[in-house]
């Protein structure tokens, strides 16, 4: 009766790993083709190669992309250029022709993805405001530019403020003047700096667009090569 | 009264064999051969071995039906074995599983036969071509692993015949005859496929013949009994004698301990293949791939971690030398000591080399599968800053920060508990360095660290040093070691200041 008992479980435990054997933990998933554009290539890539830097929240020490109010202003075309061509001390180029991983179309793939995953509909045609990735910033007023900074920043960003210093030529020589207008206009929030049209000392309404471009200007001119 | 017919019926032929073959009357004394008494759960892991044996023949045969044997189609092959064929990965799981449970039984009933000392007389040969067996299984597993071949497969060949490469003069030879050219190519998956599946199993298959048909001859050791000592011009009498006066039959007495034993690692070794799958294969076997983390499998990861950790200089002799030695010694054994005292606790030098191999052995495989002299290659690219080393900090410190990820600091180097281990992690770096002691390390190197000098312009080297000046647990007071952060010279630039104040 015993060997009976201990044979049919045996059996029982054979059967079930057969029906089952398809769905076991160790059944290796089917090689599915990786396709690019889609939203697990998109997120899988970004993990990858941008997230070190460009993360969420107060994570990452550059830009974070996974910012809906990034998206709402920059433009595809802009952000495509950059990912291929690099910019800055450190942002290096990602396409093939300079040494990256990618070839043009996975990075039009890339920024596509990452637009529907985070941003919504496409930004196109002339930056309207501020912050809008441009190969030609504007050229602001650099002397209006001070009296703005004196007004708007120097209370936390002063030679002595308390946030630090932003007129540092070491800081200014390793930040271009994209990341200094993309500084001023999307602020990091959750590390306490806000965007450009939050309220600030003696701007209760913010900056106006204008304001934005002089004070990049401004700093610009403080940076020693 | 139909069943004694039937019976009766079913004893013609099977008569009719034994006349002309003899198979009963030679098979009989394996069945019922004498076994000692005291023979319980500690010999079960011989027949556990040639359990997972068998199954490594069943389960290959199956697979030679399949497998292409051919640098072009091979990795395809097994892509088709694990997803078209039904039960083709499950195949290959208990293929692989039983691989490495083979070799750890093995293992451990090598152990057991070392510590009772069962290899002294006169069952020297016994143990002599168990190490044949254990050689010829572990060139199994490894020319089983290139069978994979994927990534790892190819640069295990390229490791093997690296080594091989370093024989002195005949060098070139033996790695050409290994791989069957200057290069890994069609020719060496051939050369391997030929040594897995013929070469390798004949020997295999004979080697355990002749192992079988000496534990017949010589009967199974009893448990060693401490003062019961091994006197080789009276020891198989005496043992003869006894087991005449209270030996029991192999079958069924002691066979119903092996078939539980081995029931139980069936078991285990269907569920592991159930809940882990097949080994690899991991990616194509492509030389241009730098990108790559190649591993042995595990009865290798010893030898892979005991490598990575040799001195440069002394890797020659002792990756050359040291096998040699080690399977010498093993011959050696039982020459070294054929009689005298059996018993584990009246040969405490034995118990204690046992114990030393063992975690050696167990170590060397920890830091072979952990490998932390392995930079994460894309730790710079994948990790994020974590958020308490970003909030309130400057924004030069901010801008060290993305220096420091985008200088791939982040593959040697912990930062949060994520990141490279080669070199230490960082989160605590400023209570242990100034200001100048971190320029000069990371300017020039040193201890391991490649010189960062010409990579780094002054103000990366600023923000990265105001970056690092930033990581101490919180409230913790200014180091106290000497000259970590020092007061600030006064003549500092403002800026500057604000660099190693925070």
């Amino acid at each position: 009766m015993m060997h009976l008992r201990v044979a049919s479980v045996f059996l029982c435990a054979m059967l079930a790993i057969v029906v089952a054997c398809e769905r076991l933990p160790g059944a290796p998933k089917a090689s599915i083709p990786v396709v690019v554009g889609s939203p697990s290539w998109t997120l899988a890539t970004f993990n990858t190669n941008c997230r070190g830097c460009h993360s969420q929240g107060a994570e990452g020490a550059a830009l974070p992309l996974v910012n809906p109010g990034y998206w709402k202003i920059a433009n595809d075309d802009q952000i495509t250029k950059v990912i291929a061509l690099g910019q800055g001390v450190s942002m290096p180029g990602y396409l093939d022709e300079n040494g990256g991983p990618f070839s043009a179309d996975e990075i039009d793939a890339l920024v596509k993805g990452m637009r529907s995953m985070w941003g919504g509909e496409p930004h196109d045609g002339n930056p309207v405001l501020p912050g809008t990735i441009s190969p030609t910033l504007v050229v602001g007023d650099a002397v209006a530019g001070a009296l703005v900074f004196e007004s708007a920043c120097a209370n936390c960003h002063g030679a002595n403020g308390p946030a630090g210093s932003v007129t540092d030529p070491m800081y200014l020589r390793l930040i271009s003047d994209q990341g200094l207008w993309s500084a001023v206009v999307y602020g990091r929030s959750e590390l306490g700096s806000p965007p450009w049209n939050s309220p600030m000392p003696n701007h209760p309404n913010g900056l106006t667009p204008t304001e934005v471009a002089d004070v990049v200007s401004w700093l610009a001119t403080k940076r020693t090569q | 009264m139909i069943l004694a017919r039937i019976l009766a019926l079913a004893k013609i032929p099977i008569e009719w064999i034994e006349l002309r073959t003899g198979a009963i009357a030679f098979s009989k004394p394996m069945l019922f051969h004498h076994v000692p008494r005291s023979a319980k759960w500690w010999y079960v892991f011989g027949s556990a071995t040639l359990m997972f044996f068998t199954i490594q023949i069943v389960t290959g045969v199956c697979l030679g039906t399949m497998y292409a044997p051919s640098a072009a189609q091979a990795w395809e092959s097994l892509r088709y074995i694990d997803e078209d064929v039904p039960f083709g990965w499950m195949l290959r799981a208990l293929h692989g599983w039983s691989s490495t449970a083979m070799v750890v039984m093995m293992v451990i009933h090598m152990l057991q036969v070392f510590l009772h000392g069962s290899f002294k007389f006169p069952r020297e040969l016994n143990w002599i071509t168990g190490v044949f067996l254990l050689l010829t299984v572990l060139a199994l597993a490894f020319t089983g692993q290139v069978m994979r071949w994927d990534q790892d497969a190819y640069w295990g060949l390229g490791i093997g015949a690296a080594i091989v490469d370093r024989v002195p003069i005949f060098g070139d030879q033996m790695r050409g005859l290994l791989l069957g050219g200057p290069i890994i190519g069609g020719e060496t998956l051939n050369r391997f496929f030929a040594l897995h599946v013929f070469i390798l199993p004949g020997a295999a298959i004979a080697l355990v013949g002749v192992h079988m048909t000496l534990i017949i001859k010589n009967g199974i050791s009893e448990m060693p009994k401490p003062g019961a000592v091994v006197v080789p011009s009276t020891y198989r009498k005496e043992f003869e004698e006894r087991m005449e006066k209270t030996g029991v039959p192999f079958f069924p007495d002691a066979v119903q301990r092996d078939m539980v034993f081995c029931g139980t690692c069936l078991i285990i070794l269907i569920i592991l293949a159930a809940s882990f799958g097949p080994f690899g294969p991991g990616g194509m076997p492509d030389p241009t791939l730098i990108d790559t983390n190649p591993r042995p499998d595990y009865p290798f990861m010893w030898i892979f971690g005991a490598v990575s950790l040799l001195p440069p200089a002394s890797e020659t002799a002792i990756m050359l030398i040291t096998p040699a030695i080690g399977v010498l010694i093993l011959i050696a054994v039982p020459f070294l000591s054929n009689s005298g005292e059996r018993a584990p606790s009246r040969r405490p030098g034995m118990v204690l080399v046992a114990v030393f191999v063992v975690m050696a052995i167990v170590a060397l495989t920890y830091e072979g599968v952990t490998s932390p002299w392995s930079p994460v290659m894309d730790a710079w690219s994948s990790l994020a800053t974590p958020a308490q080393f970003i909030k309130g900090r400057t924004p030069l410190q901010v801008q060290g920060a993305v220096v420091f990820q985008s200088v791939q600091c982040r593959n040697c180097h912990e930062l949060g508990g994520f990141g490279g281990k080669r070199g230490p992690a960082l989160d605590e770096i400023s209570t242990r360095l100034s200001p100048d002691q971190l320029v000069r390390q990371i300017q020039q190197g040193g201890g391991n660290m490649p010189a960062f000098g010409k990579n780094l312009n002054s103000a990366q080297m600023s923000a990265l040093v105001a970056f690092l000046g930033t990581l101490r647990p919180e409230n913790e007071p200014d180091s106290k070691i000497p000259g970590a952060n020092l007061p600030l010279p006064t003549s500092m630039s403002p800026p500057d200041r604000g660099v190693l104040t925070r």
